[in-house]
């Protein structure tokens, strides 16, 4: 039918429309960190280079704020799992009507503007701080500890989530299999419930630990006189962009493929070994395919790959090529300095508008035997070369913002 | 005494030690990490902007000054720069929600019922790698393609669309397209998580029915999902309402969000209460406008979020 196949069409091409806009910008942003023209672009594209990368690993405040951002991430990791299991034990266990109530208390700091959160956590210590008779050098105006508590706050209501999530599919009968055997609650607890919630302490702790590396909202309040790894980068693009931001972008982006690659190969062999049977035996049957899926081989390989992609980058000099370039920029405005230096005669009389007369430095510059030269310069607009515009003083208008 | 009866069960499945745990984390983080430091910003932007000395003293008294300066400024007149950043914050929102809501309906769809389960699978992963970049990367990747020089304005240049550079970010163009992109995950799933629940059944029956493919939509598909489209809009609506790194990022020089106001009370202006009554208003604002819009769309509070 057609009008089903045009539906058919309009779908994928609709899918394909939404992961470009989802892809591009990172694909975009990625590899403008190689470009070596000093504003992050694709076109026009001056030379393949590795220096950004360079010049990040020199940045001492953005690996600063990474020291501090690691620190912050374990300490929220460490506070917000136990907290978001409590209260999705909490959840699963207490009266239907209470639960409806705690639900909305619990997810009410996902709702909520990170910039609030961040503001009450620092203002609420602060106060308890001074009430206290604390100096601003004590624990409650200490950056770490206001943004670890700031970002626990929400950061709970995550790993709740993901809890809860997992305990809905608990068999409740194995823990009462295990009372019946004669096991106090707690042992059940720990022997039963605990192991089988071991794959959502795991995600709840990484999910947590990104979601801290990446907060901006509450950080930017609650780290006072402290820097993050997002605060300090977004102050660099605050102040001026250049592409050893995209460099942080691409070393992002490769650890967390890294990550994703290595947890996939991890999950399907751990799959089909619970499974057993064929599926198991598509894996074990074979020693090489075996060794090759093996999720640390995959990990070794993908660490090679980095490593052999570091040691080529960091000795790849892209000196001469940039000297090219800028060889060329200084050629160009040679060029059109020349020109309007000499604009010589036979300008005005190729555009065959105005007399030879009315050009302004027409009788200064130009003595009498160069101003009838026919091999003098072409007319001085419209510069063939990319970099042309920029550097005559009209073209700067480009750029500058179309002020009224 | 009805508190305890509802926490019993819990005692009495995993234990004492268990259930004290559970009982006093919960609490903490309840009280301590949420209610208590919400209602210290609240009495705090009931006070004078006062130095440390004189807190405690005669001048050390509340007042309603700095919910008046938002309204009325300093003299008295109508305070319409920063009423007009609130009232544009909200309209901006609004709209990246409606941008969220046409992007996200149709993919949550094809996830749900059109996609084979590995073509599903790939399209979660592609959906969730993203995310993985912190958002203010993803803000810088936005401002690289939407730049005076950036890769919309040559490609526009090239192609002859345009002869001078558009500024995308003074139009607030790269701010929306950033905005939207922002919080698509958080639109997705909601959606996803009520279509997943409809029968396909249903959608063979309406076909069969000789029913076309948009009433399809409208009268079997988009009534199943209007929960997971609440849930989304109210989420993506609070969170753009607060975002802070996409407006400083993208957003144009002279207009500003309303974080940013809170932001500038705080960190240029050093007013503390001020800027802490800015933020009162703003979560009150959005929690308002959320409320009436689910009046407005008969949307019942406890449909959201489950």
């Amino acid at each position: 039918m057609t009008s089903s196949a045009l539906v058919r069409f309009g779908t994928a091409t609709f899918c394909l429309l939404f992961f470009a806009y989802l892809f591009g910008p990172l694909i975009i942003m990625v590899v403008t960190a190689f470009n070596s023209s000093s504003f992050p672009r694709i076109v026009p594209w001056d030379c393949f280079t590795t220096d950004w990368f360079g010049k990040l690993a020199a940045d001492a405040k953005l690996v600063h704020g990474l020291g501090n951002s690691l620190f912050i991430g374990a300490g929220v990791v460490l506070v917000a799992t136990p907290v978001g299991l409590a209260a999705a034990l909490a959840l699963s266990e207490v009266g239907p009507r209470l639960r409806g109530m705690l639900y909305t208390v619990f997810i009410s700091p996902i709702l909520m503007p990170g910039i609030v959160i961040g503001i009450s956590t620092l203002l609420f210590w602060g106060k308890i701080g001074g009430g206290l008779g604390f100096g601003f050098d004590s624990v409650f105006f200490n950056g770490f500890f206001l943004t670890i508590l700031g970002q626990v706050c929400f950061i709970s209501a995550y790993s709740m989530l993901v809890f809860m999530a997992r305990i809905q599919r608990f068999d409740h009968t194995l823990m009462e299999a295990a009372l019946d055997m004669g096991a106090t609650p707690g042992q059940a607890f720990v022997k039963i419930l605990l192991p089988f919630l071991r794959p959502a302490i795991f995600s709840s702790a990484v999910l947590a630990f990104l979601a801290s590396l990446e907060n901006y909202n509450t950080t930017v309040f609650s780290i006072v006189a402290e820097s993050t790894f997002t605060t300090e980068l977004a102050s660099k693009v605050r102040l001026g962009i250049d592409p050893s931001i995209s460099a942080v972008a691409v070393v992002i982006i490769a650890t967390t493929l890294f990550g994703a690659i290595v947890h996939e190969a991890w999950q399907r062999r751990a799959n089909a070994l619970a499974q057993g049977g064929a599926a198991a035996q598509r894996i074990l049957g074979n020693p090489a395919a075996a060794f090759l899926r093996h999720p640390a081989t995959v990990g070794a390989i993908l660490a090679a790959v980095v490593g052999v992609a570091i040691y080529e980058g960091s000795h790849y000099d892209s000196s001469a090529c940039q000297q090219d370039i800028l060889d060329a920029k200084r050629r160009e405005q040679q060029r059109l300095f020349d020109e309007q230096r000499l604009p010589a005669a036979p300008a005005p009389e190729s555009s065959g508008s105005a007399p030879a007369p009315s050009t302004p430095y027409g009788g200064v510059f130009a003595p009498g035997g160069l101003g009838g030269t026919p091999a003098a310069p072409a007319p001085a607009p419209a510069p063939s070369t990319p970099y042309g515009g920029v550097f005559a003083p009209g073209g700067l208008g480009g750029g500058t913002k179309p002020n009224p | 005494m009805r508190l305890i009866q509802d926490i019993k069960p819990l005692f009495a499945r995993y234990g004492t030690g268990v259930g004290l745990f559970v009982t006093i984390a919960v609490s903490l983080w309840v009280f301590v990490l949420i209610v208590l430091p919400q209602i210290a910003m609240v009495e705090i932007s009931f006070g004078h902007n006062l130095p440390p000395a004189e807190r405690g003293g005669p001048k050390d008294v509340y007042t309603l000054s700095n919910y008046a300066y938002f309204l009325f400024g300093n003299d008295g007149s109508f305070n319409a720069l920063h009423v007009m950043i609130m009232v544009k914050t909200v309209l901006a929102s609004v709209i990246v929600t409606i941008f969220d809501v046409v992007l996200c309906y149709p993919i949550a769809f094809v996830l749900a019922h059109g996609a084979r389960p590995a073509a599903a699978r790939l399209m979660v992963i592609g959906l969730i790698v993203p995310y993985w970049v912190n958002e203010v990367l993803r803000a810088f990747a936005f401002r690289i393609i939407f730049g005076a020089t950036g890769l919309v304005n040559g490609l526009g240049q090239a192609l002859g669309f345009w002869d001078e550079p558009i500024d995308f970010i003074r139009e607030d163009v790269a701010l929306y397209a950033g905005l939207t992109y922002a919080y698509i995950l958080l639109m997705i799933f909601p959606i996803y998580n009520a279509i997943e629940a409809l029968d396909r059944n249903q959608i063979e029956a309406a076909r069969d029915m000789g029913a076309s493919w948009w009433r399809i939509h409208w009268r079997v598909v988009i009534p199943m999902a209007k929960p997971g489209i609440a849930s989304g809009c109210t989420m993506v609506f609070m969170l753009t309402t607060g975002a802070l790194a996409a407006p400083q990022i993208l957003g144009g020089p002279s207009n500003l969000w309303f974080t940013q106001l809170v932001y500038q009370w705080f960190n240029e202006a050093s007013n503390w209460p001020r800027g802490s009554a800015y933020a009162v208003i703003l979560v009150a604002v959005c929690i308002l406008f959320t409320f009436l819009m689910m009046r407005v769309f008969k949307v019942k509070i406890g449909e959201i979020g489950r």
